[in-house]
């Protein structure tokens, strides 16, 4: 464990110093970021103000500017891409590489998708979240998250991580098969935006959707998290939902495993 | 005359050799129109779970919101298909010095980096556009008089020039500034606010998307003027004002931009 520790860190933290290294982008990509939250924000305050009822869809109107935002601060962290890099590797050849060395490509993959994690959560996130902390305490009225809460989060979060590190692994595998997935990673956004809860509490989704996704790893990846840090779990609900992401950890990394096998078997790079 | 002649014939040229690398590979190309249409129909069924819990927002309903999410896809897309290539000038052209290229042929500068692209991914928010806007119309929800009809395409081609405009604008920075993606990439996202009625945002939102970057007039103020009876047609002339005041000063600040380029490299 510690000579992998000792392996796999580098390249963690060479992703944060190279992620700080474009920083005046990065700070306008936060705000590009923040624009989608507000128009969401405001949107909602709308849509509580035109029903005249004070809780849609189980969530209070001050219980959904804290969801909007805990969303915000979510996906921030844990949708890390890191199959566009398995597809410029698998284009470009370099994945080729990667099979030489005495390495685990995705291990190293995760690697560096943790050491953005650590640099998003360092840089907007525990601002935003500390100042919707601020805000839910001064404007909404509301008690200030416990340590529960917030540890119990914070472990969602890490196998949120590794739920979308892993399933974006699969996806990045189908650069194999076509070299353009420009198209498709639209397409995926759009897809996990909704299935994740990004867009819209899943609570929301008529009863027959929600049981389909259920079966799904999509919501265990935002929507599972923010429910817990509002407190929307206890006991046994709870207990369940941390399993089932532990679950979903398991066999997303099963698959990865099997795919990365099958595909790499069949893999032609030119040139040397 | 002649010289007009003469810019249709090579955009004709320059457009053709474009599409015979995109026959290429027609999969990428279907994907991405896929792709986009796709990420469309998702904010459409954001607004269908809405309103199972509302009746109507802000007085708005359902159909009328789709008709102005609609409509906004239209100009977009128009700008989208035709001058996707200013894109490049605000993230590499001018940063590694490809920009040299277009200073060395006696040609307009923005006619030879306009007419190097046309982006078929644009059709796909083409398409959800039209669809949405027939939509509207077998609803019998949009007002369908000669004035109207004429005013619709005059809005459309307005917002598209409101889009190319604000694109161009910030691209142009780059020549101060060598790379100005991120700034156009902001400048760029504040037209989703616009894809719903503005009332919903507070005071300084509203006025900052009606009058500074004001996207307002592309989508949610025109699309207004089409649903309801007795709004004054002056909201489209407000609309091309703005588009021919924007594509001035962006044109203005674009060719002062190339006068003080400086080429990257030894």
């Amino acid at each position: 464990m510690g000579k992998r520790l000792k392996i796999y860190l580098p390249f963690a933290a060479n992703e944060m110093k190279r992620q700080m290294a474009y920083k005046g982008a990065f700070y306008l990509f936060i705000l590009i970021d923040l624009f989608s939250s507000f128009i969401r924000y405001y949107l909602w305050m709308a849509i509580y103000g035109s029903s005249g009822q004070e809780v849609l869809g189980g969530l209070s109107r001050s219980e959904m500017v804290v969801y909007v935002f805990m969303v915000y601060v979510t996906s921030s962290v844990v949708m890390i891409s890191i199959s566009t890099k398995v597809s410029d590797d698998v284009v470009m050849g370099t994945v080729a590489m990667n099979l030489i060395k005495p390495i685990d490509y995705r291990l190293s993959l995760i690697s560096q998708a943790f050491g953005a994690l650590m640099y998003r959560f360092l840089v907007p996130c525990i601002f935003i979240w500390s100042g919707l902390e601020i805000y839910k305490v001064t404007v909404l009225g509301l008690t200030l998250a416990g340590g529960k809460e917030i540890l119990l989060y914070l472990l969602s979060c890490i196998m949120s991580f590794m739920i979308y590190v892993l399933f974006d692994f699969c996806f990045g595998m189908i650069a194999f098969f076509t070299t353009y997935i420009f198209g498709l990673r639209l397409v995926k956004e759009a897809l996990l935006g909704f299935l994740t809860g990004q867009l819209i509490p899943i609570s929301f989704f008529p009863k027959a959707v929600r049981q389909v996704f259920d079966f799904l790893p999509f919501s265990s990846m935002v929507y599972t998290p923010v429910m817990i840090y509002l407190g929307k779990y206890t006991g046994s609900t709870l207990m369940f939902m941390l399993l089932r992401q532990a679950a979903w950890v398991m066999i997303l990394y099963l698959l990865g495993s099997l795919i990365w096998k099958k595909v790499t078997k069949r893999l032609v790079v030119l040139g040397g | 005359m002649s010289k007009w002649k003469r810019y249709l014939r090579l955009y004709r040229v320059l457009i053709t050799q474009f599409l015979k690398t995109i026959m290429q590979s027609k999969i990428d190309f279907l994907m991405g129109l896929f792709g986009f249409f796709f990420n469309q129909i998702m904010g459409i069924a954001f607004l269908y779970l809405v309103f199972e819990q509302i009746p109507s927002l802000k007085g708005w309903t359902l159909d009328q919101l789709i008709f102005i999410y609609g409509f906004a896809q239209i100009p977009r897309g128009i700008d989208h298909l035709f001058t996707d290539n200013i894109w490049l000038v605000a993230w590499r052209l001018v940063l590694n010095g490809d920009f040299d290229r277009y200073m060395l042929r006696p040609m307009n500068i923005l006619f030879q980096v306009i007419a190097e692209k046309l982006q078929p991914d644009a059709l796909g928010e083409l398409l959800i556009g039209t669809i949405l806007v027939c939509r509207a119309l077998t609803k019998g929800i949009v007002i369908t008089d000669a004035l109207h009809f004429v005013l619709f395409f005059v809005s459309i081609l307005a917002g598209a020039l409101i889009y190319t405009s604000i694109k161009l604008f910030f691209a142009s920075l780059a020549f101060w500034l060598k790379t100005s993606g991120p700034f156009l990439q902001m400048a760029y996202e504040m037209a989703d606010f616009a894809k719903y009625p503005t009332e919903i945002y507070a005071k300084g939102i509203r006025f900052l998307i009606t009058w500074v970057i004001p996207f307002a007039f592309v989508a949610y103020l025109p699309a207004s003027y089409f649903l309801k009876s007795g709004t004054s047609p002056g909201i489209i002339g407000i609309e091309c004002g703005i588009a021919a005041v924007l594509w001035c000063v962006a044109y203005a600040l674009f060719q002062y931009g190339t006068r003080i380029y400086e080429s990257a490299g030894n």
